[in-house]
């Protein structure tokens, strides 16, 4: 029957090799690590990413349908004069403000139409007094639960989905559009 | 269950029913809606109600989803659901009252303070070019739901998807209302100055039995809420937040303040008139039910159970679909957009549709703070009455629909509920909820 025996030699030997491997992994490892940082969420930017106050023209186009607000001192009127009621054309202003993409659907669909982007798609564009616009942008259909709306930067070709938010505002302004 | 989420639709109820202070009624026999007109809306004639139901409900009605079963109803009957007394006081408040402008609380004219005690509807006319008509409204629709003044009732809340149901709670809730109420002011004192108080806990399962909550809300421009939830797993009471209101109830697809289809203080939040129209209003029938006297302060009111598609064999529509029991109405109603500032309130902008005479919420859509529409609640009612002297109105069912996930929860449908004119002192308090389950 044999007696292993721990020698003097021995134990060094394998004190020599924990000691390379902490030093590999604190190398290798520890040291290679970023320290943690709280990141904030990044929140995309809403549709209107200007305060409601620079816009002073607002276009909205639906099919034979055009409206235009002008803003003319403290209120709205249309491209004939005619006051819009109080809050038709802020409502929007205000919601296109606040509502944000909810997310990207397709970045470059085969047929825009599918969405919505035909010759009935809603297009709305503001303006800044210097006629610089400000937001340009195509409304498409409704998604299958009717929660949000297809969308797109006038000129791109990325199908965003927004809340449903901004269909019941465009239908606000339709109604209360002054009569002709 | 979180004890704050249940206990939450207590106070809605505190303001909402009432007791008439020892004057109970005999009762009258019901009175069966007259033989009027009725008829069916279903997916083969949608296009009749596309100007009568909100969108989203439209469309459900297109698909075959849901099904209406309108009837007609005298106009004159109907005003008189509630009671004469209420009529009177709605008159005479003509002029006395006005809003606080920055909280939009409600001012009386005379004192430029809060009124000490209002009964009826404090804005008996609404003109539409008024800035502040959207405040004016929530004041109508708070002090109509106030009339009862106190009481309760047992229900459930199920959890209703595509397949049937997924979760049933059975809860109650109490309350006692000190403004609003018909015969005036409580006798008894109110030294924490409060507009209402309730009192809510889970009976069923056991899983979530004793898990409660009080609220009392008070009666002024600034305060919030104070609630408190128990939890008898943890033997404590703990404050929570107002805004817990807009949280899901244990879950499910109903939320607090789904409760007369809103249920905060009309502080709360920003209103905007935005139009009006005609709604189909869901009604447990046009017309009151007789309540009984069961005690010199307690009346009781029995009514039918309101089964759903997922409890009856060949239902039509969807499973949360109320089969029977459920009439719906032709009302005028005005569209108000409300909206909360506070930062913790899940919901964006919510539309509502008001009844431009009784003051009762049919529907409600809500978005959520990204501006995404997710969910629409159908609140049903009945009246109770017994003679010109005393009325109430009550919640008696809400189906909350969330069309992002394709499912729904119903809250109420109980078939028994009470008045109360005179709760023991002591009872709308942190002890009771903490020793429900001793």
């Amino acid at each position: 029957m044999s007696r292993a025996v721990m020698t003097a030699r021995g134990t060094l030997v394998l004190v020599g090799v924990l000691v390379s491997l902490a030093g590999y992994l604190w190398v290798a490892e520890v040291g290679r690590r970023t320290p943690l940082r709280a990141s904030a969420p990044v929140e995309p930017a809403p549709l209107l990413a200007v305060p409601p106050a620079a816009v002073a023209r607002v276009e909205v186009e639906e099919g034979t349908v055009h409206l235009v607000a002008i803003r003319r001192g403290g209120g709205w009127s249309d491209a004939e004069g005619r006051p819009w009621p109080r809050d038709a054309v802020a409502d929007l202003l205000e919601s296109l403000g606040t509502i944000r993409p909810v997310m990207t659907v397709d970045p470059d669909p085969t047929d825009p139409a599918d969405y919505g982007f035909g010759p009935d798609a809603v297009r709305i564009r503001l303006l800044a007094p210097d006629g610089r616009p400000l937001l340009a942008l195509d409304v498409g259909e409704r998604n299958p639960a009717w929660t949000g709306l297809y969308a797109r930067r006038t000129g791109s070709r990325e199908v965003m989905l927004v809340g449903a938010l901004l269909h019941w505002e465009l239908e606000k302004l339709q109604a209360k559009a002054p009569e002709p | 269950m979180s004890g704050r989420s249940l206990g939450a639709l207590t106070l809605a109820t505190t303001l909402l029913l009432a007791a008439p202070p020892g004057r109970a009624a005999d009762p009258e026999p019901s009175k069966a809606a007259p033989k009027g007109e009725s008829w069916t809306l279903d997916s083969s004639n949608w296009q009749d109600g596309k100007d009568v139901l909100p969108e989203s409900v439209v469309k459900r009605l297109q698909a075959g989803d849901y099904w209406f079963n309108v009837v007609s109803v005298d106009a004159t009957r109907f005003h008189h659901n509630y009671s004469q007394a209420f009529w009177d006081a709605t008159d005479k408040n003509a002029g006395k009252y006005d809003l606080d402008a920055k909280t939009c609380g409600l001012k009386d004219k005379a004192t430029g303070k809060i009124p000490d005690f209002v009964f009826g509807l404090p804005f008996p006319t609404i003109d539409k070019s008024d800035a502040q008509a959207g405040c004016k409204i929530a004041w109508n629709f708070t002090m109509a739901g106030a009339m009862g003044g106190g009481g309760g009732a047992t229900f459930t809340l199920n959890g209703v998807d595509t397949s049937g149901q997924f979760r049933r709670i059975k809860a109650f809730i109490h309350s006692r209302g000190f403004q609003g109420r018909h015969f005036g002011p409580l006798a008894e004192d109110n030294p924490e100055h409060l507009a209402g108080e309730g009192l809510s806990g889970a009976i069923e399962p056991q899983d979530v039995e004793g898990v409660s909550q009080l609220t009392k809300r008070y009666w002024d421009w600034e305060s919030q809420d104070a609630i408190w939830a128990y939890v008898p797993s943890t033997r404590r009471a703990r404050r929570v937040n107002a805004a817990s209101r807009s949280d899901p109830v244990a879950g499910l697809d109903i939320f607090a303040d789904d409760l007369n289809c809103y249920a905060g203080k009309v502080e709360y939040y920003q209103w905007k008139l935005i139009g009006e129209q005609e709604i189909l209003a869901p009604l447990l029938q046009p017309y009151p039910f007789p309540m009984r006297s069961v005690s010199p302060t307690r009346q009781l009111i029995d009514t039918p159970y309101m089964p759903a598609g997922y409890e009856v064999p060949n239902r039509r529509g969807v499973p949360w679909w109320i089969q029977d029991h459920l009439v719906f109405v032709k009302r005028p109603v005005w569209v108000v957009e409300g909206q909360s500032s506070d930062p913790y309130y899940n919901f964006g902008k919510v539309i509502m549709y008001f009844d431009k005479e009784m003051y009762r919420i049919y529907w409600k859509l809500v978005h959520n703070r990204g501006g995404e529409y997710f969910y629409t609640a159908m609140c049903g009612y009945h009246f109770v009455k017994n003679d010109e002297t005393f009325s109430a109105v009550f919640p008696n069912l809400v189906v909350g629909v969330n069309d992002k996930t394709n499912r729904a929860a119903l809250g109420g449908r109980f078939q028994s509920s009470f008045l109360e004119q005179h709760w023991d002192p002591s009872y709308f308090s942190l002890r009771t909820i903490t020793h429900m389950t001793d």
